[in-house]
């Protein structure tokens, strides 16, 4: 069994780490949606079942992106779920609003993410 | 399916040797009934029987022994002894009823030792955990038509995953010695038939000399790599009449096959290759297949200093040594040689594949980028199923064992290895180095998002798990589907530590393989721990039976997020393609209303159950409980609530 698949993830990654750049304006993009209700719409539309309930990423086909904190801003963040690149399905505005992506924004935005694994004795041994 | 069987038709075959009692009073004449009933009223209509017909109904016939000293099941006994296999896993069966009842009585049910299964999916795939850990075959015997049918899943893994396993099938050739009813609908002309797509080698043996000499052919086949499960078809008339001659049989000698090296030049080439490349990559699947192999391929990347990317068909590769690239697979695309040794599927680890709806596939390797391929795999492959995988180029391909054939190839790297490129070499290690390192903090880092969120995150349930079983001398033997959570967080430095996976990706692998594995980890004292999705542990729940009636301790980790996911998110896909949402996907993938209490399935099996843990905070004393019940020799399961992935 093969652990994991190359995909062309890299353009995901490249595409987060180019967006810590815009923090400010991500800032406003999550002040635009709605976290409570992009959390239920995250659960209703099983974004979850590939990223995690936490945002904490997992696998698809290839490795499903952490989606906590995202440091994408909201215009690639849509963009991705409107013509997503890899394996990921699309989701068109008869499932998913531009609201509800806003939405869904805010609040993979707020989500903690993550700690100093420090803080936690057992992941250090 | 019968158990049970009719041989009065068969007895007179039986006329040659080793038989007493009855047959040997069969000149004696008939008694006479002394207390024949007097003629009465009813006499004219109804007399009684004669002393003629009396002994007729009351005595057995001429030729019909009742009692025999030997049996071609003794026999067959002696060359499995001879072969030192272990263990017998079986679902009892008429057909091999001869074989049973020696391996019992005449063998003492030692060597092998018979290892009761109430499937036989469980009994083969008990042998793929098996071998890969100790290195050698059981074997495994079951109704030559019905059973193998069952056990044909297994078997396919079993093929898929390069494993030996010795499978017995019963049958009944002569059809003059068929009973009624069941023994025909199991017997057949070619059973084989069934696997021959998916075993190296068959045969059904008309002779017991036959049998000698297939069963030691059919072992060392199965031990040769490529390796591979093999059937034999157990003739009942062969186990159960008697020997004529038992002096005249032979044993045949079993002489294992020395693996096949590569040859020397190419060898040397490929030496050459690697000691000029600026960032040569070795890739590996199913390269270590003893104890020995991940030293061979720490010394070859030592020699080179040069990425690793484990594919974990097998242990062969430290988890933790900084050559370990496994967790950064886009190196594929900077390499400018890749050495991929014993790889089950080149063209998949090699290229881009996107799941759209055109699909579409491109290289992940740069243009030029030379590849070197070591493996015996393609030296055994068969065509109706695709196992062998997608043609890719190669511009080296060595015929010869990964493991037999690395020695050689690390000794010509280091005598080309000339000052200067070995202090090339030690730049190009310190910066892999660095990035394993900060690989293993990366994950540390992602491993703490939800942590204390409920369903439990993956990552947490490995970590708890390793946080008590790390001062042990475990062997993990099973995972989930796509749950790498431990390569990324244990530290795996064993031969014995990880043996990979299915094979075949067939479901219901994960759990009666493990408790093989764990089978063979308990002469060594070895502490077992294994993964396994929902869905896998349904397709094959009684291996926990066996587990607890054999007192096979294993600690069983149920990674339970209640749906074939990898299934449901298949079904997301295409839901999506359609613009028709997926709020449906829950339909036919899900394993819910009712959820399934796992910890009581296990009791009722008779192991330890803890679960479901939906908190996270009470997996650390369930982990602790099971670990107890292990400790004191049998299996116990935790079942997990988690989230999907």
């Amino acid at each position: 069994m093969r652990i994991l698949r190359v995909t062309a993830a890299a353009a995901w990654f490249a595409a987060a780490t180019l967006g810590a750049v815009c923090s400010a304006a991500q800032a406003e993009d999550a002040a635009a949606g709605d976290a409570a209700h992009g959390k239920v719409v995250f659960l209703k539309e099983q974004c979850f079942t590939c990223h995690g309930r936490s945002g904490q990423g997992g696998a698809y086909n290839g490795p499903a992106p952490i989606l906590a904190q995202t440091a994408l801003p909201l215009e690639a963040f849509r963009a991705q779920v409107r013509n997503p690149v890899n394996d990921m399905p699309a989701y068109s505005d008869a499932v998913l609003s531009d609201k509800d992506i806003a939405d869904i924004y805010a609040f993979v935005k707020s989500l903690p993410g993550s700690r100093s694994p420090k803080d936690i004795p057992i992941l250090n041994n | 399916m019968s158990k049970g069987r009719n041989g009065s038709s068969r007895r007179n075959f039986l006329k040659n040797a080793g038989l007493v009692g009855a047959a040997a009073a069969s000149a004696v004449t008939p008694p006479v009934a002394a207390d024949a009933a007097p003629a009465g009223p009813l006499s004219k209509k109804a007399l009684p029987p004669g002393p003629r017909q009396i002994a007729a109904e009351t005595m057995a016939p001429a030729n019909d022994p009742v009692n025999q000293t030997s049996s071609g099941g003794d026999f067959m006994v002696d060359v499995l002894k001879t072969l030192d296999i272990d263990y017998l896993t079986i679902n009892c069966a008429s057909s091999y009823r001869g074989l049973h009842e020696a391996v019992v009585n005449h063998g003492g049910n030692t060597k092998p030792e018979i290892i009761t299964c109430v499937h036989e999916d469980i009994a083969v795939h008990m042998g793929q955990g098996y071998a890969k850990i100790e290195g050698k075959p059981l074997a495994m015997a079951c109704h030559g038509v019905v059973g193998l049918q069952h056990a044909t899943m297994a078997m396919y893994n079993a093929w898929c995953d390069r494993v030996p396993v010795l499978v017995f099938g019963g049958n009944i050739m002569e059809a003059d010695k068929r009973a009624p009813g069941a023994e025909w609908l199991h017997a057949g002309v070619d059973i084989g038939q069934i696997v021959r797509e998916f075993t190296k080698w068959d045969d059904q043996p008309a002779s017991l000399q036959h049998f000698g000499e297939s069963v030691v052919r059919a072992y060392k086949i199965a031990c040769t790599p490529p390796m591979g499960p093999v059937f034999i078809a157990l003739d009942g008339e062969l186990q159960e009449n008697p020997i004529a001659n038992r002096k005249a049989l032979r044993i045949p000698k079993f002489e294992p096959v020395i693996p096949p090296q590569g040859d020397a030049g190419a060898l040397a080439e490929a030496a050459k290759l690697l000691v000029n490349a600026q960032n040569p990559v070795i890739i590996c699947d199913r390269m270590a297949r003893t104890p020995a192999g991940m030293g061979h391929l720490v010394a070859l990347a030592e020699a080179l200093q040069c990425a690793v990317i484990d594919n974990a068909g097998r242990m062969n590769f430290p988890s933790r040594h900084p050559l370990n690239q496994s967790f950064r697979r886009a190196i594929i695309g900077q390499a400018d040689v890749i050495l991929a040794i014993e790889m089950n599927d080149l063209w998949g680890a090699l290229s881009h594949f996107h799941d759209r709806i055109v699909r579409t596939s491109g290289p992940a390797t740069k243009p030029g980028a030379k590849i070197i391929t070591l493996g015996v795999r393609d030296l055994y492959l068969k065509a109706n199923y695709q196992d062998f995988g997608r043609w890719h180029d190669v511009d080296l391909d060595i015929a010869g064992d990964g493991e037999a054939s690395l020695p050689a190839l690390t000794e010509a790297v280091l005598k080309l290895t000339s000052s200067d490129r070995k202090s090339a070499f030690a730049e190009r290690g310190r910066k892999l180095a660095a990035a394993h390192q900060a690989m293993v903090e990366r994950s540390k880092v992602d491993a703490t998002i939800g942590w204390d969120s409920s369903p439990i995150t993956t990552a947490r349930m490995c970590a708890e798990v390793y946080n008590q079983i790390k001062d042990e001398d475990w062997s993990l033997v099973g995972t989930a589907i796509r749950l790498s959570w431990m390569h990324r967080l244990w530290d795996f430095k064993k031969p014995y530590q990880w043996n990979g996976g299915s094979g075949g990706a067939g479901v219901g692998y994960n759990l009666p393989a493990s408790i093989g594995a764990a089978l063979a980890n308990k002469k060594h004292g070895r502490f077992t721990v294994a993964f396994g999705g929902d869905g896998d542990f349904m397709f094959n729940p009684g291996a926990l039976w066996t587990a607890a009636h054999h007192n096979i301790p294993i600690l069983y980790i149920v990674h339970n997020n209640r749906a074939y996911h990898q299934e449901y998110m298949y079904l997301a896909a295409m839901a999506a393609r359609h613009g028709r949402g997926v709020d449906k996907m829950d339909i036919g993938t899900t394993i819910k209303d009712p959820n399934i209490d796992y910890a009581t399935v296990a009791r009722g099996m008779g192991a330890h159950g803890e679960g479901p843990i939906t908190d996270p905070k009470d997996l650390a004393p369930a982990l602790t409980r099971a670990i107890a019940a292990v400790k004191a020799g049998g299996p116990a399961v935790v079942d997990v609530v988690t989230d999907p992935r």
